[in-house]
């Protein structure tokens, strides 16, 4: 990636916070501990994107819980990447769901209407490729509850694929055709082709390994659900279902494809969530308290430590970095 | 009483001297009246806006600031609850942070506020509420690392929300701990005396008697917490009312037989069904007619009406049409038109207010909303998304509306595998997820009370009372 547009995005999308805090720092010293002393505006340190019970907010990541500068955005969810911004909206009484593509100074690029209520989203590395998951009402084959919509944009051919469901997909090696495939949790490769997703179908939940071009999928392991890929692309960092079954919740888990190996993390809660790669070493997912009202937490991808609260009051989470 | 006129300025356990406008200062020096409660709470949200960081919200951090240059003003919620006698007196208590600068030749003016829905992480300089209540006080000089006291009788009169704004007019700024800082958080302290008034509420007390209607929604499937729901109904007499999805997957006779029957089915013959969505999976939610029978109203149709004591009880269909217009929406206004009933009581399926993250708020229900709210209903519970939440009386648009507002319900926690929540919506009052339960209601010849009862083993609660209009 660029380094020198890693820093011009950090530093405008802190631009708020930063101007605030020079001044609020000289004249008040009891704002240090708000971390106002660790932003300056000469700081290329990330931030990191995050929902404010819907608001579209960025937090410094050496202050995470310090002050949070707002967007008038509104977002059911929001991802970013390397300048594009992604953020599903909310229905009204006017609008149905749709999405926007906005740059990194939230100039809106596109907006696509969907149909659904806004699940996951994603942007690829280079923020060209925007995936996004929906639950959606009315599928004749949903039996189970709910059923899922996941679509995806390349934002720089403007190619739209409204859903997964029309990609070839293989199981077990072999063509798989079924009514009741549902998609969700698309990750990117760096190259913006080679994807991962939740194939959902007779009752089993795989992770695909997808190939946008070629329009098609091929499941290549089985309880793998909401797939973070890391950004060396070595290890998947997803939900998997407690003995298989969602009933009894998700254990958030790091799969290795090179051997297949899946590694639980020390988090023990049940995680429902596409968590974050922070780094090589830490993932960060949104945990749900019983009113609602949602932390982002982070814990090693690794069976060791303990899980810390990073944001709290906040969901969504994507570097601007 | 005493306690109306002492109050407390506590210094690492020494009294400090205090300048205080509008309120009587002393140091504690007796006991509380023996027969009086006390009960203290900690903000449910706190946080303070600054002109010079006009798009920056505080929410979480473990400050709270007033000054008048640059311009800081702080807002602080508490929910008061769990009260069963009058308030006698209440005290804001806060502490001046324990860092260089804190302290202040001024803390502050106190004063109520009229908005207390405004969201701890969503409030910024350039989205702040108005502080347009009364003054409560005022405060001197403050130290650093102190607690202060501020009477706060003139707002606090019961259970409820309330919110307080603080605004300063010095230059020389105070920092107080906010609750995120846990053992310094502001506090609420709230002394009630030893008996209920008797006039407290002389429009929904209670009578021997009075008709109690309780249920909940999505229901029967191959899980057990249908059959705890169902363990709770045995011990509540009344009428039963289901808000859709009665049996999972598809409300086929095979279905009901299967999950319903063995479960709430002993209750049928009290019940009074609303269908859902997967009801309506068996094509005309054949299952679901067949199944109830006369006691869901016409077969097919899916919408009826019944009296229980003062009250009109609607029962309607979300999965048939709903518009403007629609033989559903001419029924319901002539049904409405027809009844004599001080008070109204409807249900159905799909939530036209959720903050619910599998299903979005439901539009295409609103002109059923508008004709409830045109003939002043009063109470609405619906279900769909698996959890429970309770709104404060709003209009058709979701605004508050304390005056003729419908208080709108979900109680979609009748035993399917709960959800999430998402973004939290507006007039959002009370809500949990992964409780089963029922939701009781009391219906009081002027009014009615609502109880949320968790199945054995689980302790969420939500309680409460409301007036006809």
């Amino acid at each position: 990636m660029n380094r020198n547009l890693v820093a011009a995005l950090a530093a405008l999308l802190l631009a708020g916070v930063v101007a605030g805090y020079v001044v609020h720092a000289r004249q008040s010293p009891a704002a240090r501990d708000l971390g106002a002393q660790s932003v300056t505006a000469h700081s290329v340190e990330p931030g990191l994107q995050v929902l404010s019970n819907g608001v579209l907010s960025t937090v410094s990541l050496s202050d995470p819980q310090g002050a949070r500068a707002l967007t008038p955005l509104q977002c059911d969810r929001a991802h970013a990447a390397a300048g594009t911004v992604a953020c599903l909206v909310p229905v009204d009484a006017f609008r149905g769901t749709h999405i926007q593509i906005l740059d990194r100074q939230l100039r809106l690029q596109r907006e696509i209407p969907l149909t659904g209520f806004p699940n996951r989203l994603r942007v690829s590395a280079s923020g060209r490729m925007v995936a996004w998951t929906l639950f959606v009402d009315g599928h004749s084959y949903a039996t189970t509850g709910f059923s899922t919509s996941a679509g995806i944009l390349d934002t720089k051919t403007g190619t739209l694929v409204p859903t997964l469901e029309d990609f070839a997909s293989t199981v077990d090696g072999k063509p798989y055709a079924a009514a009741d495939k549902n998609f969700w949790g698309v990750t990117f490769a760096a190259d913006d082709n080679r994807f991962y997703a939740t194939m959902s179908t007779g009752g089993q939940r795989y992770l695909v390994e997808g190939d946008f071009a070629a329009r098609k999928v091929r499941a290549i392991a089985r309880n793998v659900e909401c797939p973070s890929l890391s950004a060396d692309g070595r290890r998947i960092a997803f939900k998997a279902a407690v003995d298989g079954h969602p009933r009894n919740g998700w254990r958030l888990s790091v799969l290795d494809l090179a051997t297949m190996a899946v590694t639980p993390t020390a988090e023990t809660r049940s995680v429902d969530d596409q968590p974050l790669w922070l780094d090589s070493e830490t993932i960060a997912y949104a945990l749900q308290r019983d009113d609602g009202v949602n932390d982002v937490w982070t814990v090693a991808a690794s069976s060791t430590g303990q899980p810390h609260l990073l944001v709290p009051q906040a969901n969504s989470p994507a570097l601007v970095n | 009483m005493s306690t109306r006129t002492t109050r407390a300025v506590l210094a690492s356990g020494a009294a400090v001297t205090l300048t205080a406008v509008a309120i009587t200062v002393a140091v504690l020096t007796h006991a509380p009246n023996a027969s009086a409660a006390t009960v203290t709470f900690t903000p449910v949200a706190d946080t303070y806006v600054d002109n010079s960081s006009t798009g920056t919200n505080f929410g979480t951090s473990g400050q709270l600031g007033v000054d008048n240059s640059e311009v800081k003003r702080t807002f602080l919620k508490f929910t008061v609850s769990g009260l069963t006698s009058p308030v006698t007196a209440a005290t804001l208590r806060i502490h001046v942070d324990d860092v260089s600068g804190a302290q202040s030749s001024n803390g502050g003016t106190y004063r109520a506020m009229t908005n207390t829905s405004w969201s701890e992480t969503a409030v910024t300089w350039n989205v702040q509420p108005a502080i347009d209540g009364v003054t409560l006080g005022s405060l001197g000089a403050v130290s650093r690392n102190t607690w202060y006291q501020i009477n706060v009788d003139a707002l606090i009169t019961g259970n409820g929300t309330y919110s307080i704004g603080v605004t300063s007019s010095s230059s020389d700024g105070a920092d107080f701990d906010s609750r995120e800082t846990g053992g310094t958080a502001p506090q609420l302290i709230v002394t009630t005396g030893a008996a209920p008034s008797p006039s407290a509420s002389p429009t929904s007390s209670p009578a021997p008697g009075d008709p109690v209607l309780v249920g909940a929604g999505d229901i029967a499937d191959s899980g057990s917490n249908d059959t705890r729901t169902a363990a709770l109904l045995d011990g509540i007499a009344g009428t039963v009312f289901t808000v859709g999805d009665n049996v999972y997957p598809n409300g086929t006779a095979s279905d009901f037989a299967s999950f319903y029957e063995p479960t709430w089915g002993r209750h049928k013959a009290r019940t009074r069904p609303a269908p859902g969505n997967h009801d309506y999976n068996t094509s005309g939610a054949t299952g679901y007619y067949s199944y109830f029978g006369a006691s869901a109203g016409p077969s097919g149709r899916g919408y009826y009406s019944y009296d229980l004591g003062n009250w009109h009880v609607v029962s309607l269909n979300s999965e048939v049409s709903t518009s403007a217009g629609s033989a559903q929406e001419q029924w319901l206004r002539a049904d409405l038109a027809a009844s004599s009933k001080p008070c109204t009581f409807a249900y159905w399926h799909k939530p036209r207010f959720t903050s619910g993250s599998n299903h979005a708020p439901n539009t295409a229900i609103g002109p059923l909303v508008q004709a409830l709210y045109d003939f002043n209903a009063d109470v609405v519970v619906a279900g769909h998304n698996h959890q429970y939440e309770r709104f404060a009386p709003m209009n058709p648009s979701g605004g508050l509306d304390t005056a003729r507002g419908i208080r709108h319900f979900v109680a979609g926690m009748g035993g399917a595998g709960a959800y999430s929540f998402g973004t939290i919506q507006p007039n959002s009052e009370a809500r949990n997820t992964g409780t089963a339960g029922v939701l009781k209601f009391t219906l009081h010849a002027n009014g009615y009370n609502w109880q949320f009862v968790p199945v054995a083993g689980q302790t969420y609660s939500d309680s409460g009372s409301g007036s006809c209009h």
